[in-house]
């Protein structure tokens, strides 16, 4: 390593420390994401008893046998459904017990979730007898002279499969995705520490972005925030809120409904801004391909990093993911917003996975570049804030950038 | 423990629409949402064929695991209930659905399309049982008086069957044999036997 390196990333002992903590709760959460991947809670388990009411209103308290008089109840009341030689009605026929009135009520209690999977496990098992009767699962449609959108679905069996793109496969992937690359960049934090400015801060400084730029910047990252937190509210309140309350979840739930609709139209103005302010300067370049090769130059402290203009290759994937991802985002967006209105059920099922799925990535994109732009780099987040950056800083990370605009500077105050 | 099905025998549904009058009757089902609806499949066709569908209330219901709210649950009976208070409108629930069951108030602008209503089995919701606001809400509760769903009770050829999914098995089964044919329980496959899937 050089001797011009004055500052170290490992001299940054608070945000390690920070970094070190960060990345235990992180792994902790991970650890129980993956144990929430395997210990088979995805069925849908009974959540209410339903018993026969004994006096005043209420169970008798035993759950099984309140439960075996209600079904007898309605086994009884069942069987009026039969041929009617068998069923009645008919004068000289015994009034069959219970179903007539008289029988006790039916009332409803919260049970344990242990006892619900044995109901579902039992009720999946098909019997010989019914094997004989049931029909395959298939897609039918048909007519309906009922006047209401959809009346003339039967069945699509495809029903179960979005349960489990959605409730399975996204969410999983996406709760994997976002708690495994922070749980990562904590960790590199605490080991690494922040990628310094090496030769230490100029007190010079060059201006970087624009105020427009900024502001621009700015506002789609609020938004992309309120768009994220919504989502991930709708996404995974489930699990996170809902031990806090069920009314609290459908109130949050409700906010977010209609937070996330509310955050879309900067954010729509944000992407397309920066398509017109930057893609120029990100189109890929034979650089690029340096600098992924090395890295950036992201472990070492050397300030002699592989060169880059004004976006090196790792900007520019952020760039493109804000771009296509956003794009996506945006297209997915405005079709759940007119539900519908030019896609069909099928259409729009494919339409909510792909918003779901690629909004959990882009939040774990976008992760990595909040934490490149704030803790990971030192002199970083000046850039976006103040607009202007310390000539070391570009120095070591943009050094054809810094030249080029040195070069116009001098050159315009030759002409002078 | 009784096990709550529905089953639509197609060889004697009339496509009369009774019980989807009846039942919107019964709970006072708001305007454009309906909750058990009849297909006729190959209209004006030979095998020309007719069949009520609703809520199926499904073994291991998707509707269930997709909801980001918890408002649907499920009873030990297998009826499939919902939480009205704290539904946010997504849809979720019906892309879902293998039988296009949740209904919706509006499918109009930005999102959220008012609260879900769907089929209750005539089982009312988490309010107390048979209070006006439990009615208000989600319809008459019949399960509570030990009253089947009208829609079937209603039904003049009986095609429609609900109740304990065994007993209803049985009639529909002795009633095939008696007969000499039938096309079998209709959507069975989707709705309570997931690991059957093909």
């Amino acid at each position: 390593m050089s001797d011009e390196v004055k500052i170290h990333g490992r001299d940054f002992t608070a945000y390690r420390i920070g970094g070190a903590i960060a990345a235990l709760i992180l792994g902790f959460l991970l650890i129980w994401q993956v144990w929430e991947l395997f210990d088979d809670d995805s069925l849908t388990v009974p959540e209410v008893h339903w018993g026969a009411a004994s006096g005043e209103g209420e169970t008798d308290g035993v759950e099984i046998q309140s439960g075996i008089i209600a079904s007898d109840v309605l086994r009884a009341r069942t069987k009026l459904q039969d041929e009617r030689f068998r069923s009645g009605p008919s004068p000289d026929a015994e009034v069959p017990e219970y179903v007539i009135g008289g029988g006790p009520r039916l009332i409803e209690s919260p049970m344990g979730e242990e006892t619900g999977v044995g109901f579902t496990e039992a009720w999946a098992q098909m019997d010989g007898e019914t094997a004989t009767m049931v029909r395959g699962p298939q897609r039918v449609f048909g007519i309906s002279s009922l006047p209401y959108a959809g009346a003339a679905l039967f069945e699509r069996p495809d029903g179960r499969n979005w349960r489990f793109g959605m409730a399975d496969f996204v969410t999983h992937l996406g709760a994997l995705a976002i708690l495994g690359f922070s749980f990562l960049l904590a960790l590199i934090l605490a080991i690494r520490g922040r990628v310094p400015i090496a030769k230490g801060r100029s007190g010079k400084t060059v201006k970087r972005f624009g105020f427009l730029e900024r502001a621009n910047h700015w506002m789609t990252a609020v938004s992309f925030l309120g768009l994220a937190l919504t989502g991930l509210v709708i996404a995974y309140g489930d699990t996170v809120i809902r031990p806090f309350g069920e009314p609290l979840l459908g109130d949050l739930g409700w906010l977010s409904t209609w937070g996330h609709v509310l955050f879309f139209p900067t954010f729509t103005l944000g992407v397309l801004f920066m398509i017109l302010k930057w893609t120029w300067g990100n189109l890929p370049s034979r650089l690029d391909i340096q600098w992924l090769k090395r890295g950036g130059g992201f472990f070492s402290d050397d300030p002699d990093n592989p060169p880059a203009r004004k976006f090196n290759a790792g900007q520019k994937l952020i760039f493109w993911s804000a771009v296509i991802g956003g794009l996506i985002m945006i297209g997915t967006g405005i079709t759940l917003m007119f539900p519908f209105y030019w896609l069909d059920l099928e259409g729009m099922s494919w339409v909510m996975l792909i918003h779901a799925g690629i909004a959990v990535m882009l939040i774990a994109i976008f992760i990595g570049h909040i934490y490149i732009g704030t803790v990971g780099m030192q002199g970083a987040i000046e850039a976006m804030w103040g607009g202007k950056v310390d000539r070391n800083w570009a120095e070591e990370h943009h050094e054809l950038w810094l030249a080029e605009i040195e070069d116009g500077t001098a050159r315009r105050e030759g002409s002078r | 423990m009784a096990r709550l099905k529905f089953l639509c025998d197609t060889e004697r549904c009339i496509e009369c629409n009774a019980c989807a009058t009846v039942c919107k009757n019964e709970h006072e089902v708001p305007w454009g949402m309906v909750r058990r609806r009849v297909v006729t499949i190959n209209d004006g066709e030979p095998g020309e064929k007719s069949v009520a569908i609703s809520c199926m209330h499904c073994t291991d219901a998707p509707c269930v695991a997709v909801c980001p709210v918890s408002t649907l649950y499920q009873t030990d009976l297998g009826i499939v209930l919902h939480d009205k208070d704290t539904c946010i409108g997504c849809g979720y629930c019906y892309y879902a659905c293998p039988f296009g069951a949740p209904q919706f108030p509006r499918s109009t602008l930005f999102g959220t399309r008012g609260t879900m209503d769907k089929c209750t089995y005539c089982a009312g919701g988490p309010e107390e049982n048979g209070s006006e606001e439990e009615f208000r809400k989600y319809g008459r509760n019949r399960i509570a008086e030990g009253k089947l769903p009208i829609c079937a009770e209603v039904c003049s050829t009986r095609a429609l069957l609900a109740g304990d999914g065994e007993t209803i098995g049985e009639i529909y089964r002795e009633r095939v044999i008696a007969r000499g044919f039938g096309s079998g329980a209709w959507g069975w496959s989707s709705a309570y036997y997931p690991d059957d899937r093909g």
